[in-house]
């Protein structure tokens, strides 16, 4: 059998398959136990087993999901939120990250080590200075006090950077000598070839934007403003949590992130890349 | 080793491989306006931040009363069991789950990559999946997936004879269980930067390697793997850092127990501050967890890297 | 000093010394406050909020839901920063002397307004917002309480042939268990191991914390016989160990336990979350150290404060005192939202001698009512969170290993004084 090309091959193919098929049921498990527990009533999900198959209560726990915390308000907060500061984010960061792999400058040293100590510090000790200066500013109860201080995102700029090292300077060099400049060099000829690390990175910036909790937490202060992790926070209360909303809140809160991924799967597709660049 | 930076790419002769690797000693200016922004944003919002917290280790407070101490808040961890307690148990995850779980990653978008594989997308899509998961609707489903009794895991292994487990007040079990809690959360994480990496790679190594009579396996792990090393490295580094900050995981899942055996140091600066408003002792662990977190990853850069002098 | 109460700080007053309740009908009251608050407290909140700016038109009041899971993160970090709290905040009774103490002249000392609201509410939540003052100051006013009863199943008791009333003793509580698990496979009673349980409930009942007059009392004897009768019940195989909010309630919910010592707002977690049990639920008063001893305790209860940041502290007392000395409106929050009222004069309306279809036609919430009166009140002290973790593992150290609780409660004892500097209470040896 080993002989046989074709039949090695059949083998090899069926045991990634499977391989493949485990790591989905292994991913998909927990998701598929919240999509069960959005369908019951919490009180059931209080059982011993817990039900396994799907109940009739979703469109009640939808319902309350929108009446206790307005959900559809959130989800739109939420969406908005993350849109911006992914967009701007990236950019930033990507910029960031090329002039770090591409330039010498005075001060960018000084600037690497501020990226790397901004990534190793706990966030948890900068809450209450940084929430002081989000106060001196007047902007606490503001979209820009959750948007703007994490912005510059030091994991951002080093994926970026790890992209841009190797890159290859003579595409840069002929772009200068075709008369562009900088960022016209930049935008045209150099991004488009990191691809797949964009498409990387714009998925997790949004991915993080989306599932941030702590900080929008701390800023916003009116229910209208909250964002969908703050408020399906507001289901646990001292003595009574509603799980099923909660189930069914995140799982919701789950489907753009995927509508996302499978939008910039393309990215991460290199064949899609030929004749892509310097159109 | 001229291939380990290279990220050459077939495609496009636009993108053909160069072989240039040092940053062009250009006009200062140039450097500013690409980094500019991200460095105007982070002298905005954390020269303070990171300033005060460095300051404020070097204080104690009593009802308000602000004094500094010196080193005091650092020596303190010395004799502090609770803090060595969270950076053995730290140590452990750096040692055994960080490896495994690149290694799977590694797998995972080997395996994603392949070209003849239908359904693509939605095979990526389904691994990236746990990474995308809210930090509360982790909390519930692992408790309630890993309750003892009844526990839908304990149900499973109940089905073929197994015992029911401890998962979570057990502190051997709990450690497990955040280990494999971790390595589920993060491994498609992973695995979507590797196979971004690989996708960087040129289509033609890979025939280039099938032309020499490589197969599949022999190919990756002598062709592909050492240009992939760079972001191997990235993966190693960045995971190390997230394990050395670990608080979320272990924080919604075990609150750090039982008996300190899922602490962090996060976790524990979290309760001295935030619970015990001892915030210069905070301060001071956070700091360490600055210290440790260079060496380990200056480390890791000298014994993996071998990043060519940029 | 212990630093117990807020005693080395420097809180600032609201109010002049002169009480101010005579002027009140004639200043008109204008402006906006913010309350943050959870859950139904929350709901109570809005739903007064709105009558009590149709009473005074002119007025805003804001109530934010921040949730619970996280809400001592935000008032943490807008106490420590100085800035950015509502006027009004919801804090729990056995929290608020840690904030005070932490954050001296952080949280006006009201007792200027509402010393003499002293005497209407029950004595132990009182003494949450007095600290060790005696009611020189007063950090906030209460809002509920929990009176401990003890819950149970009827037909877990029937058929272990043992009669609820009968339960005088701890002692009597254990030999109870005992009998019915013989006869029907039951536990008595539910424990997280990864908290302390009925232990703080416990010493309570005995009149004190983990701590006593600022000194650590974690080896009186209060305490000791406390952590015996836990390892007992343990020994005893009679605990049923499930973690969290949710094990306990799927516990009871599933029958695996007999009884529950806890508060009274476990009634609305029974009438929620396992409406299928009516009629199986009864309450009688917790059992005693000694048969003519306190047959109750305390687990829960908020209060209302006002920070000093707030720049509306004088239409937020209004709202505090509105919301919080009107019968009704207490009364109303008990039948709409389930909040127990710690304040005395609410507890005479008669809906609260009403019998309870889920309890079988029992007056449930007059048992509690009873007992509400009678919670002794203890202290808390800044070192609270200290003392919890300590008491966590000395807890389940005992329950779960079997060691002995006297040498484990004077562990505890060691290493909390170390980390806080506090002296131990002396103990007879």
């Amino acid at each position: 059998m080993s002989s046989n090309p074709a039949a090695v091959r059949r083998l090899g193919r069926f045991a990634v398959r499977a391989v493949l098929v485990l790591g989905g049921v292994v991913s998909l498990l927990p998701f598929l136990w919240m999509a069960t527990a959005a369908t019951h009533s919490t009180a059931d999900l209080f059982h011993s087993p817990p039900p396994l198959l799907p109940g009739g209560q979703l469109l009640d726990n939808l319902a309350r999901l929108q009446e206790s915390i307005g959900f559809g308000r959130v989800l739109f907060n939420s969406l908005g939120i993350a849109v911006v500061h992914t967009a701007v984010s990236s950019l930033v960061s990507a910029m960031c990250g090329y002039g770090l792999a591409k330039y010498r400058f005075r001060g960018r040293g000084v600037l690497l080590a501020a990226v790397l100590a901004t990534m190793m510090i706990p966030f948890q000790v900068l809450l209450v200075p940084l929430f002081q200066m989000m106060a001196s500013l007047g902007w606490i109860d503001s979209y820009q006090a959750v948007i703007l201080p994490f912005l510059a995102n030091s994991f951002g700029i080093l994926l970026m950077r790890q992209a841009f090292v190797g890159f290859t300077d003579e595409l840069i060099e002929s772009a200068r000598i075709d008369g562009c400049g900088e960022l016209r060099t930049f935008y045209r000829v150099v991004l488009p070839c990191v691809r797949p690390q964009l498409g990387a990175l714009v998925t997790f910036t949004f991915t993080a934007a989306w599932n941030s909790f702590i900080w929008p937490l701390l800023m916003l202060n009116t229910e209208d403003k909250y964002t969908v992790p703050v408020a399906l926070n507001t289901l646990t209360g001292l003595s009574r949590v509603d799980y099923s909303g909660l189930m069914l809140g995140s799982l919701l809160a789950t489907l753009p992130l995927m509508a996302l991924f499978l939008l910039f799967q393309r990215q991460f597709v290199a064949g899609l890349l030929s004749g892509a660049v310097k159109g | 080793m001229t291939a380990v930076n290279t990220h050459e790419r077939s495609v496009a002769p636009a993108c053909a491989p160069g072989t240039v690797r040092r940053p062009r000693r250009r006009g200062h200016l140039s450097g500013w306006i690409f980094a500019g922004p991200a460095a105007a944003l982070f002298a905005l919002f954390f020269a303070y931040p990171l300033g005060a917290s460095l300051l404020q280790s070097f204080t104690t407070e009593d009802a308000g009363a602000v004094h500094w101490v010196g080193l005091d808040q650092y020596q303190r961890m010395l004799h502090d069991p609770a803090f060595i307690q969270s950076l053995l148990n730290t140590g452990l995850i750096l040692v055994v789950q960080v490896p495994v779980m690149i290694g799977l990653a590694l797998v995972l978008a080997a395996l994603l990559n392949q070209s003849w594989l239908r359904f693509r997308g939605t095979w990526r899509a389904l691994h990236f999946l746990p990474a995308v998961t809210t930090l509360v609707a982790y909390a519930v489903v692992f408790q309630v997936l890993l309750k003892t009794d009844n526990g839908l895991v304990n149900q499973i292994l109940g089905a073929v004879g197994i015992s029911p487990v401890d998962w979570l007040n057990d502190p051997t079990w709990a450690r497990i269980s955040l280990i494999l809690t971790l390595t589920w959360r993060w491994t498609g994480y992973n695995a979507v930067i590797l196979l971004a990496g690989l996708q960087s790679i040129g289509k033609e190594q890979y025939e280039a390697a099938a032309l020499d009579g490589a197969g599949t396996f022999t190919t990756y792990t002598r062709v592909i793997l050492p240009q992939l090393r760079p972001v191997i490295l990235f993966c190693a580094v960045t995971s190390t850092i997230g394990t050395l900050q670990l608080f979320d995981e272990n924080y919604v899942l075990t609150r750090g127990g039982p008996d300190n055996a899922t602490l962090t140091p996060v976790v524990y600066l979290y309760k001295v501050g935030f619970q015990q408003f001892d915030f210069g002792y905070a301060a001071a662990i956070a700091w360490v967890v600055v210290a440790l977190i260079a060496a380990i990853s200056a480390l890791q850069y000298l014994a993996f890297g071998r990043e060519r002098r940029r | 000093m212990g630093g117990a109460g807020g005693a080395d700080g420097d809180p600032r007053k609201l109010g002049d010394d002169e009480d101010d309740s005579g002027r009140r009908g004639a200043k008109k009251l204008t402006g906006k406050i913010t309350v943050w608050s959870w859950d139904v407290a929350a709901a109570a909140l809005k739903r007064l909020g709105r009558t009590f700016q149709e009473r005074n038109p002119g007025v805003t009041v804001d109530v934010v839901d921040i949730g619970y899971d996280n809400a001592y993160d935000k008032i943490t970090v807008g106490l420590r920063g100085g800035t950015g709290l509502a006027d009004i905040l919801t804090i729990e009774g056995s929290y608020l002397p840690q904030y005070t103490a932490n954050f001296p002249s952080a949280i006006y000392d009201v007792a200027n307004l509402g010393g003499r609201y002293g005497g209407d509410f029950a004595r132990a939540a009182w003494r949450t917002v007095t600290g060790r003052t005696g009611g020189e100051q007063v950090f906030g006013i209460p809002w509920d309480i929990g009176p401990c009863a003890l819950y149970y199943r009827t037909d877990h008791f029937r058929a272990g042939g043992v009669d609820p009333t009968s339960l005088q003793t701890w002692d009597d509580y254990v030999r109870a268990g005992v009998r019915i698990k013989k006869a029907t496979g039951h536990k008595l009673l539910v424990h997280d191991p990864t908290d302390s349980g009925i232990f703080p409930m416990l010493l309570q009942q005995q009149g004190q914390s983990s701590f006593l007059g600022g000194r650590i009392a974690l080896e009186t004897p209060a305490a000791v016989q406390a952590l015996t009768l836990m390892k007992r019940l343990a020994e005893e195989e009679l605990v049923d160990y499930e973690k969290n909010w949710d094990g306990l309630v799927t516990a009871t919910k599933e029958g695996k336990v007999s009884t529950t010592p806890i508060a009274a707002w476990w009634s609305g977690t029974l009438t929620d979350e396992m409406p299928e049990l009516s009629g199986k639920f009864r309450v009688v008063p917790l059992p005693g150290f000694t048969a003519d001893g306190v047959r109750t305790s305390n687990i829960g209860g908020s209060t209302l404060c006002i920070p000093t940041q707030s720049e509306h502290p004088e239409l937020a007392w209004q709202f505090i005192r509105f919301v919080l000395t009107d019968k009704d409106n207490q009364v109303s929050m008990l039948k709409r939202e389930g909040l127990f009222p710690a304040y005395l004069p609410a507890l005479e309306d008669g809906y609260l001698s009403e019998k309870q279809e889920y309890f079988g036609g029992q007056r449930a919430n007059a048992v509690f009512t009873r007992l509400a009166q009678n919670i002794p009140p203890v202290e808390y002290t800044k070192d609270d969170a200290k003392e919890k973790d300590i008491v966590i593992s000395t807890v389940n150290g005992v329950m779960l290993h079997g060691k002995d609780p006297r040498a484990a409660l004077a562990s505890a004892a060691r290493q909390l004084a170390e980390a806080t500097g506090r002296k131990r209470v002396a103990v007879a040896p």
